[in-house]
């Protein structure tokens, strides 16, 4: 297959039409046209899909497609101003765009289902195709700025659709917050952005990965930090705006306001790993900059906090929210430790078992018009197509072997081990993989837990359980459920936990791991970009000529230690393993078996029990002190600056000034103006006066003067 | 005896003068009539002069003829006047005649 832009474009303009068919013209369609959607992002997966195979046919790791078209170009002379356009298809890009579509689709079908009859039907399926359209946008940017756009496209929509019921006062605030807490990280974000323009000119990832294999960055440094450290962080600050890092994750939960497969699609599947993705893209700049152990730390404190605050939630949504952040600190923490790979696959695998999830709590929603898991419990017998998908994926997100969870989560755990114990670094390293385990231990009791008081042990509220109706499969309802619980099967990622395995879908052993690796930036040292109109790049550029980077930190850098990772991998996996089965056992003694109670430990650790329930009490820290005091308290400054000082002295002042200078002028004009014209007055006064004594009315006195006059005259001008 | 040009001129401007000094210093209306035609006298006295003593044609004599056919409807009509101005004021004064002063 060639890789035109005929080809890769439509995956990113069918949604974008069906997005602009939808806004237009989607009240006078049949059904508020949410089947445009639906097809426009069905043939998006299909073009994905052709993609996707003629990606596994390849087989090659170093692939990428780099199309470029100037979009605007302001060059003056020698100073270069000039935006690209353009598309960067590599294997991640591949493999994320086929999540992208295909987790969107499912998604689309499921909301047919789950949205039909809403009073926000149309304006739900507008929303959900401009967002899919900008994700898949995202994904095949070629430069930060274009992915900045799309950035911000789906913050926008995230914010529409956490906000979709506005007239309810809690949805328009939340959709507030989240759009605001984004913000702080993209306002960073597009700092970084701008520190990279400032040094290279550009913003292109080709020229980014050039300039880190030149070593253009290091030679810049701003207030003493060098350039790469200081975009490496701006740039990471999106990531933490975008998926809920510590300390902005305090929006993802609110965002749990709009509707179920909206949550599913944004705030679990597929926005909040555009954070990661970024991360990602930008890894060898992280890497570069040496900000991998902040990353690392940074993902292990989400990873870990957010699944302590888990534990205490008792609305099944809010645990599924608090997984998804956990989860994503497990994705940053892979970027941190370096383990690229696994990372990635983890943005994958976690989409497809969180999409899943969060479909069924839907399914659950839908059916019993409750999510407070006080009053469920026993659904299981009711809605048992929704348990056994939901089994799956629990298992998947547990980390239990032979689900995709263990395959990419035990892995980044190794890494985090052998980059945190065994690569004989900073001691205090240690506590990243620590704070890993801690959470690979909570995330499988709070799974549990939440399926135990759903769908097992007696019905806590028989009134909700009566209501619930009975479940029969249906296509629109069951069939993404089905389909997604399908996928968190461990061998479509990789074969290795039960040998040669026969290839999936024409798919080679273990080809996630062969295929996404992190972009070697020294292939990209001979690259020349065309300047102008769509042009294909060097593609496969295998020769490497000027090998001048070299890893800077060297944890999985050129030479690793192969049998100290393999050492940590072994123990990780015996750990993880053990872990997850033990703690899915420990909770589901605790909730359906009972042995213990739940609350007595509540109130034995009643702080702590107290500190979790407020979730550390960010929001409270957030608005009480930062918004209340801190920003409150400035913008009383800045009012009162702009009242007493700025109004009192400078306008007041300016006034009085002119005053003064209006009286001056008025006297000046009264005064000397006025006199003069006065003076004019006088003057002609003053000939009137001597020339009216001429005009005697005598008239012997005007021959007098006539005849001596002519006397005169004559004497004058004849003599 | 054959007068010369000279002689002439000097009693036609002594005319003119004594014509001009009764304008002047006259009061009365009629007085400063009889001056103008003193003037228009000396006038014709030249016209005459120059037609003798130059172009030797009859020139002269017909601006001659005129001034004193313009003299007497001059006198006519300043007579006129003068009575006219004597039946509304009562007085030829020329100290009083000053209406178009005011």
């Amino acid at each position: 297959m060639d890789y035109t832009v005929s080809t890769i474009a439509p995956i990113f303009l069918f949604p974008f039409f069906a997005f602009v068919i939808n806004a237009f013209l989607g009240r006078k369609l049949p059904k508020d046209g949410n089947w445009v959607s639906l097809i426009g992002i069905l043939l998006s997966f299909v073009f994905s899909l052709r993609v996707f195979f003629d990606f596994m046919g390849k087989y090659d790791t170093n692939f990428y497609v780099h199309k470029v078209f100037n979009w605007f170009d302001l060059s003056v002379g020698d100073s270069v101003f000039k935006i690209d356009l353009g598309i960067y298809l590599d294997n991640m890009a591949v493999v994320m765009l086929l999540m992208v579509t295909g987790v969107a689709s499912l998604i689309h079908i499921f909301s047919i289902w789950y949205m039909s009859g809403d009073r926000r039907h149309g304006r739900f399926f507008v929303f959900l195709s401009l967002f899919t359209s900008a994700m898949i946008g995202l994904v095949l940017a070629n430069n930060l700025l274009l992915l900045f756009i799309f950035w911000e496209i789906m913050g926008f929509c995230s914010y529409s659709l956490i906000g979709i019921y506005y007239e309810k006062d809690k949805a328009g605030d939340a959709s507030l917050k989240a759009f605001m807490t984004t913000r702080v990280g993209d306002v960073l974000f597009l700092l970084g952005i701008l520190a990279i323009w400032a040094v290279i000119g550009s913003v292109d990832y080709v020229d980014i990965y050039k300039a880190i294999a030149e070593g253009t960055f290091e030679s810049v440094t701003v207030m003493g930090i060098g350039m790469t450290t200081f975009a490496a962080f701006t740039i990471f600050c999106g990531n933490i705006g975008k998926s809920a890092q510590f300390p902005l994750q305090v929006w993802l939960p609110d965002a749990m306001m709009g509707p179920t497969p909206g949550s599913a699609l944004i705030h679990a599947a597929t926005m909040v790993a555009a954070g990661c993705y970024l991360s990602l893209r930008m890894y060898p700049l992280m890497e570069a900059g040496g900000l991998t152990p902040f990353i690392a730390f940074i993902g292990a404190i989400t990873a870990f906090g957010a699944a302590t605050i888990a534990l205490v939630q008792k609305d099944l949504k809010a645990v599924l929210a608090y997984s998804t952040i956990s989860q994503l600190g497990y994705m940053v923490l892979g970027i941190g430790v370096g383990s690229y790979n696994a990372a990635f696959m983890h943005v994958i695998t976690h989409a497809i078992f969180k999409a899943c999830l969060f479909m069924s709590a839907g399914s659950i929603i839908h059916s019993v018009h409750e999510q407070m898991m006080p009053k469920l419990g026993g659904l299981s017998k009711k809605l048992p197509i929704t348990f056994l998908c939901m089994v799956a994926c629990t298992l998947a997100i547990s980390g239990v072997p032979f689900f995709t969870g263990f395959v990419s989560k035990d892995r980044i755990l190794g890494d985090a081990i052998y980059w945190g114990m065994m690569a004989g670094q900073n001691k205090a390293f240690a506590i990243v993989p620590i704070l890993g385990f801690l959470g690979a231990i909570l995330t499988p009791f709070y799974m549990t837990r939440m399926m135990c008081l759903i769908f097992l042990g007696k019905p806590r509220d028989q009134h909700v359980y009566d209501h619930c109706h009975q479940e029969h499969f249906s296509l629109t309802q069951h069939l993404p459920l089905v389909i997604l619980s399908i996928f968190t099967l461990g061998v479509f990622f990789s074969g290795a936990l039960i040998g040669e395995w026969v290839p999936v879908f024409g798919a080679k052993q273990e080809w996630f791991k062969v295929l996404i690796e992190a972009p070697n930036v020294n292939n990209f040292v001979d690259t020349i970009k065309s300047s102008f109109g769509f042009s294909d790049s060097v593609t496969s550029s295998m020769s490497v000529t000027k090998a001048t980077y070299t890893h800077q930190l060297g944890y999985f850098g050129p030479n690793p230690d192969e049998h100290g990772v393999h050492q940590a991998h072994f123990i990780g996996a015996i750990l993880s393993i053990f872990l997850a089965i033990g703690s899915i056992i420990a909770s589901y003694l605790v909730y359906v078996r009972g042995i213990t109670d739940p609350n007595k430990w509540a109130n034995t650790f009643a702080p702590v029990y107290r500190t979790l329930v407020n979730k550390y009490y960010f929001d409270d820290f957030y608005l009480g002190v930062v918004i209340q005091k801190g920003l409150l308290g400035f913008n009383k400054f800045l009012s009162w600056f702009d009242m007493g000082v700025y109004d009192r002295i400078f306008i007041d002042g300016w006034a009085k000034v002119n005053f003064f200078f209006v009286r001056l002028a008025g006297w000046f004009d009264d005064k000397v103006i006025d006199s003069l014209v006065d003076l004019n007055g006088i003057i002609v006064k003053i000939f009137n006066v001597i020339f009216r004594k001429l005009q005697t009315g005598r008239i012997q006195w005007y021959l007098v003067v006539m005849f001596f006059s002519l006397v005169f005259i004559n004497y004058y001008f004849l003599l | 005896m054959m007068m010369s040009l000279a002689s002439y001129l000097v009693i036609s401007a002594f005319l003119f003068l004594i014509g001009i000094a009764v304008i002047l210093s006259r009061k009365s209306l009629i007085a400063i009539l009889l001056g103008i035609e003193l003037i228009l006298n000396a006038a014709a006295l030249n016209f005459v002069t120059y037609s003798r003593f130059g172009s030797q044609d009859l020139d002269g004599h017909i601006m001659t003829l005129f001034i004193i056919v313009v003299a007497a409807a001059e006198a006519a009509v300043g007579l006129a006047i003068v009575i006219r101005h004597f039946q509304l004021k009562e007085t030829i004064h020329i100290d009083e005649v000053s209406q178009l002063k005011e």
